[in-house]
């Protein structure tokens, strides 16, 4: 195991490294962001001197060059647009982000396999099919408007809720339901479908042969076994939530990561691009490491 | 069981009819797709007609014609039209994607589980560069460099969705391959391709298609998010991502903007994946009974 | 790690702990559209960063008047012209920063020599001073000297945007806590989350009724909109025309954006008269207002808008005229023109609510007169770079869809910048223009404004070198319990000291 969790580090970090090497040269073929940094009428000198400020005359070779240098010092630039380290940056807009990714999956989780097991258990059934059109009306339905028509219902018109923001735990309901509501959807089909080929499997014949009781097959035996597509599908999701939950984050001013990046890409702050992917690389490579060790976890037949 | 050599269309269209959410599923998807294929043909004129005194008409005013009874966009073109005509860039962009991720993903999943250790590894460290690079950074580069054409577009929609069939292929096969016929198989002296083909595929599709018909719905939304940053399908050209992204102003005032072709998205995808369950059902020897019985066992 | 540690503890103990505020009687929140990027006085041409710090935190030597008093004293008492080139400037007395310094003519010298240091890029140095050398003469401490090499005749006007930051200051590094004159004075700030600025008891001016101002931020219109609705906040300032539906708490005001399209007069068949002509004829200005834009917009026949001086009311605003737009581009191809070229029409994505619509309905506009026209919106960092020179070698012929704000009272931040052939985002290059520019730069009162009259018939008139479509209007939402009305000026500024509490 431990040398296990070693070999992943350091390939890890490989891949890491390529990324940003990829990520670098790719964000700076989006063109010189001089221009948009400055007003339109500010004269040629002008321009050239933001340039030499920023570095952005060098050849690209030696703009990476020395961005590699200044990783390895632990210095991960300035944001041009925000005048301060593009840590610092990242890292006040992460927490936010991790925060709201990990309670809504805890829930998601939570509820999708609860649901989406007992659906398996009577297939065809009205629970079934109820929780399958339910489902399937979540998985496809765009969040801005659910967020949108949310906050015109219990915030405007009923008064139950604050319409956005951060400051209290009611400001966190709307927001974490809305974001609940399309991963919630999409895995309690997979937990279906896979709980339905996980029940009829040999082994939970001869439980049911064994006269194990009906729950304990489903939620023990069954279960146990037709985790492993689920947890995939979860571990794709929440990389989806940890890359930032832009839409949500947009419409309820959430300072989170995944605003933030899409500004500093928009915006050309390359730094910041560069150490938000470096943030939520490692947190998405952490949280597969702990994916692939839950199934060795789940089926003691795997093995690293 | 025996079965009396049939036409195997007939044996379909009977164990479609079996089970009548899917026939209804597969009524409407039949009715996208000739929408998709000759909807541009016969609407293209109304659906780009500008009419601005009559923006945002509301729906079921028989008075305009049938063409309007889902009303008007906020530029006074018929909605029916364009939900019609979109079908087509929709449809395509999304079963592309779609259908190349799930290719790709599958394919480079099962070399990943069943492959040298070494190989799985480096297909794996790759799936997690792709899943921490942003899709949205992904798309602004692609469609920076090139035309935000319907190619393009599935180009950057189909890579961002690789990994998780990818891994779910690999998880699955991981456990499959211990399974006691794999191994009885491996023993007999079965050749690898044997192996993943006859043993494991019929095992993983099922799984990869349930996802990939929800895919399906989120693909269409990622195209829409794209559209409304400015960087995905642009007017005058239409998809329902891009009419439900453009109807968001107008929520307040002109809900029937973005909610039919919020429907449409919704529709397409509950029966792409009702299809897709009786089509597990008609795939699954063990199951299939269930139809043939014609329907009446519903337990 | 541990940063980030604390950081998510932090969240959670806020998640948990703070109650809701309600704002007291004499506090308002108000709700702009992005958190400020930085926070110093110099890049509050911004219009988020100038509607919390400009005439709030930091003031300026003189001030426009936003409903179309002129030019007011603030820092400055008065101000006069010494000679040809030089400007004299009588500082007000017993002003204090409120860092405690006292404000005198140093600090004047000082801040424009930080706004325009090449270490800082600051907006206002690149987009007021930018090309001007001015030579700061301290003759006491209350009484300042400006002289320029080529004469300014509008540099009382340019000082109303430079905000005066205390001496010392570091020359290169952006402030994080702004510090200036003004009557508010900044308090705390969460970034992503609030920035609270309260009342400075020792401002030398009069006592505003506001105490304490939160500022919040919303990306979504929406969202903005509905937050005055519950009380959440007392002031958004823009929010669009659909969210706007309740006459009691909205209110529209020019914003002094124009909207146009740029025709690159360059590329064929741009470069024909009659080709631009046809195009401005084919498209029903008319038909936009109260449909896809406010009815409040106003059709334009210039970038400049008609309370700024030098306004030309003889260029006359383009009729839409479909039979004749048809005849001149059948003429034109009469001619060799060619005219069946693709015309690239070039949005910008969210430029204003409704952007692209407005594009969408021009091209099919366009279409219809017979044009043979595409569209493609673009992200602001290509847009601009399209906009702005140097131009693409082997560019197509492009309409430009752009917003041009000029709330200033003066065409000279206009002209020189879209129509000299030295501009960075003019296409046309005719000596007669660049010569009344330059003229027009230089000029005084009576003589200044016709010649600037003059430059508007030759752009807009006989050259016709754009489409010039509206003059634009915003939406501001107010609580009722605040007496405050949105003017011109509220898109680059927002005083707190002009908000009366009911």
């Amino acid at each position: 195991m431990k040398s296990f969790i070693g070999r992943r580090a350091i390939s890890s970090a490989v891949s890491l490294g390529g990324l940003i090497v990829l990520v670098f040269f790719l964000t700076r073929l989006t063109g010189d962001p001089t221009n948009l940094y400055l007003p339109l009428d500010a004269p040629m000198e002008a321009r050239d001197n933001f340039r030499v400020l920023h570095g952005l005359n060098d050849p690209l070779i030696v703009q990476f060059g020395s961005y590699v240098y200044d990783v390895l010092h632990l210095d991960f630039g300035e944001s041009i647009r925000k005048a301060r380290p593009a840590l610092e940056v990242v890292l006040e807009a992460f927490p936010w982000t991790l925060t709201l990714a990990v309670v809504t999956m805890g829930l998601v989780t939570l509820f999708a396999i609860i649901i989406g097991s007992l659906a398996a258990a009577r297939v065809g059934g009205v629970f079934d099919r109820l929780s399958g059109i339910m489902s399937l009306i979540a998985a496809s339905t765009p969040e801005f408007w659910v967020a949108i028509v949310g906050i015109f219902i219990f915030a405007v018109s009923l008064g139950w809720l604050p319409t956005s923001g951060t400051g209290t735990i009611w400001h966190w309901v709307l927001p974490i339901t809305v974001l609940f509501i399309r991963p919630f959807g999409l895995i309690l089909q997979v937990v279906r479908g896979s709980m339905i080929s996980a029940l009829s499997s040999p082994y939970v014949k001869t439980a049911r042969a064994k006269g194990v009781r009906q729950r304990a097959i489903i939620f023990v035996h069954a279960l146990r076994n037709g985790m492993l597509p689920v947890i995939t599908v979860i571990g794709d999701q929440a990389a989806g939530m940890l890359n930032g939950a832009v839409v949500i984050e947009t419409i309820f001013g959430f300072p989170g990561v995944g605003k933030l990046m899409i500004d500093s890409i928009l915006q050309r702050d390359f730094s910041v691009v560069l150490a938000s992917i470096m943030v939520t690389a490692l947190a998405i490579f952490i949280m597969n490491l702990l994916i692939d060790l839950l199934y060795a976890v789940l089926d003691p037949r795997i093995r690293y | 069981m025996l079965e009396v050599p049939r036409h195997p269309a007939l044996t379909i269209m009977k164990l479609l009819w079996a089970d009548k959410f899917a026939c209804i599923a597969a009524l409407f998807l039949v009715l996208i797709v000739v929408c998709a294929a000759i909807g541009p043909y016969f609407l293209e004129d109304a659906a780009s007609k500008l009419n601005l005194r009559g923006r945002n008409a509301p729906p079921f005013d028989w008075s305009q014609g049938w063409l309007f009874m889902l009303g008007a966009d906020s530029l006074g073109r018929s909605i029916l039209a364009r939900i019609a005509v979109a079908a087509q860039n929709t449809i395509l962009i999304a079963s592309c994607a779609v259908f190349a991720s799930l290719v790709i993903g599958g394919a480079l999943g099962l070399i990943a589980g069943y492959s040298s250790r070494r190989l799985g590894d480096t297909i794996m460290r790759l799936a997690d560069v792709i899943m921490s690079f942003p899709s949205l950074l992904l798309a602004v580069i692609v469609l920076y460099m090139m035309e935000p054409s319907v190619l393009n577009l599935v180009l950057v929609l189909a890579i961002t969705r690789i990994p998780v069939y990818l891994r779910t292929t690999r998880a699955e096969v991981l456990e499959i391959r211990e399974r006691m016929f794999v191994q009885a198989a491996i023993v007999m002296g079965a050749s690898r391709m044997r192996i993943i083909f006859g043993h494991m595929l019929p095992i993983v599709v099922p799984t990869l298609i349930t996802i990939g018909t929800l895919d399906f719905a989120f693909v269409m939304l990622a195209e829409s998010a794209l559209s409304f940053l400015g960087i995905g399908i642009q007017p005058p050209d239409i998809t329902w991502g891009l009419m439900v992204s453009q109807g968001k102003a107008y929520l307040h005032q002109a809900w029937w903007l973005s909610f039919w072709p919020g429907i449409a998205i919704i529709l397409t995808t509950m029966s792409l994946n009702l299809l897709s369950g009786w089509l597990r059902i008609v795939l699954d020897p063990v199951q299939r009974w269930r139809l043939e019985m014609g329907g009446k066992n519903n337990d | 790690m541990r940063n980030l540690f604390a950081c998510m503890f932090g969240v959670a103990v806020s998640a948990m702990s703070a109650a809701p505020t309600f704002a007291a009687s004499n506090d308002v929140t108000i709700v702009l559209s992005e958190d400020l990027d930085v926070m110093d006085p110099c890049m509050s041409s911004r219009s988020n960063i100038g509607r919390v710090i400009l005439q709030n935190i930091s003031e300026t030597l003189t001030e426009l008047d936003g409903s179309g008093g002129g030019l007011r004293p603030r820092l400055a008492q008065s101000w006069e012209a010494v000679d040809d080139l030089t400007w004299r400037f009588h500082l007000r007395e017993g002003v204090k920063f409120t860092d405690g310094s006292s404000f005198d003519a140093e600090d004047v010298a000082y801040s424009l020599e930080r706004a325009t240091s090449p270490k800082l890029s600051c907006e206002i140095g690149a987009k007021y001073f930018g090309g001007i050398e001015l030579t700061p003469k301290i003759i006491d401490a209350h009484t300042i000297d400006f002289t320029a090499k080529v004469g300014q005749p509008i540099l009382p006007l340019l000082m109303s945007s430079l905000t005066i930051v205390p001496s010392g200051l570091s020359p290169d590094a952006f402030m994080r806590v702004p510090v200036g004159t003004g009557p508010y004075v900044f308090k705390s700030r969460a970034i992503g989350q609030n920035i609270v600025l309260t009342r400075n008891n020792d401002y030398w001016g009069e006592k505003p009724d506001v105490e304490n101002a939160t500022y919040i931020f919303r990306s979504d219109i929406a969202v903005r909109a509905a937050m005055v609705q519950t009380g959440e906040a007392d002031i958004a300032p823009s929010i669009s025309q659909e969210d706007a539906n309740n006459s009691a708490t909205d209110f529209s005001y020019p914003n002094s954006e124009t909207l146009y399209l740029r025709l690159d007069n360059e590329i064929p068949p741009l470069n024909d008269r009659r080709v631009r002509e046809a195009l401005n004829l084919a498209i029903d200005r008319d038909a936009f207002r109260g449909t896809v834009l406010p009815k409040d917009v106003i059709l334009a026949s210039q970038l400049v808008p008609p309370t700024t001086m030098g306004w030309n009311p003889d260029v006359p605003v383009q009729p839409y005229d479909l039979m004749k737009a048809k005849a001149l581009l059948a003429e034109a191809k009469a001619d060799g023109v060619p005219v069946e070229t693709e015309l690239e029409l070039v949005g910008r994505a969210n430029m204003f609510p409704g952007s692209t619509e407005t594009m969408e309905a021009i091209l099919s506009m366009l279409q219809e007169a017979g044009f043979n026209a595409s569209l493609r919106n673009f992200d602001v960092a290509e847009w601009v770079n399209m906009y702005t020179k140097p131009y693409a070698e082997n560019r197509g012929p492009q309409l430009i869809e752009a917003q041009h704000d000029n709330a200033k009272g003066d065409p000279v931040f206009t002209m020189y910048w879209k129509y000299h052939s030295q501009g960075e985002q003019s296409t046309i290059s005719d000596p007669t223009v660049d010569s009344l520019i330059e003229a027009a730069t230089s000029a005084t009162g009576e003589e200044r404004e016709q010649l600037w009259k003059k430059v508007a018939a030759e752009v807009n008139d006989r050259i016709l070198s754009d489409a010039v479509l509206f003059h634009m209007v915003g939406f501001s939402r107010v609580s009722e319990r605040l007496d405050f009305k949105p003017t011109i000026s509220t898109n680059s500024e927002l005083q707190l000291a002009q908000i009366k509490i009911k």
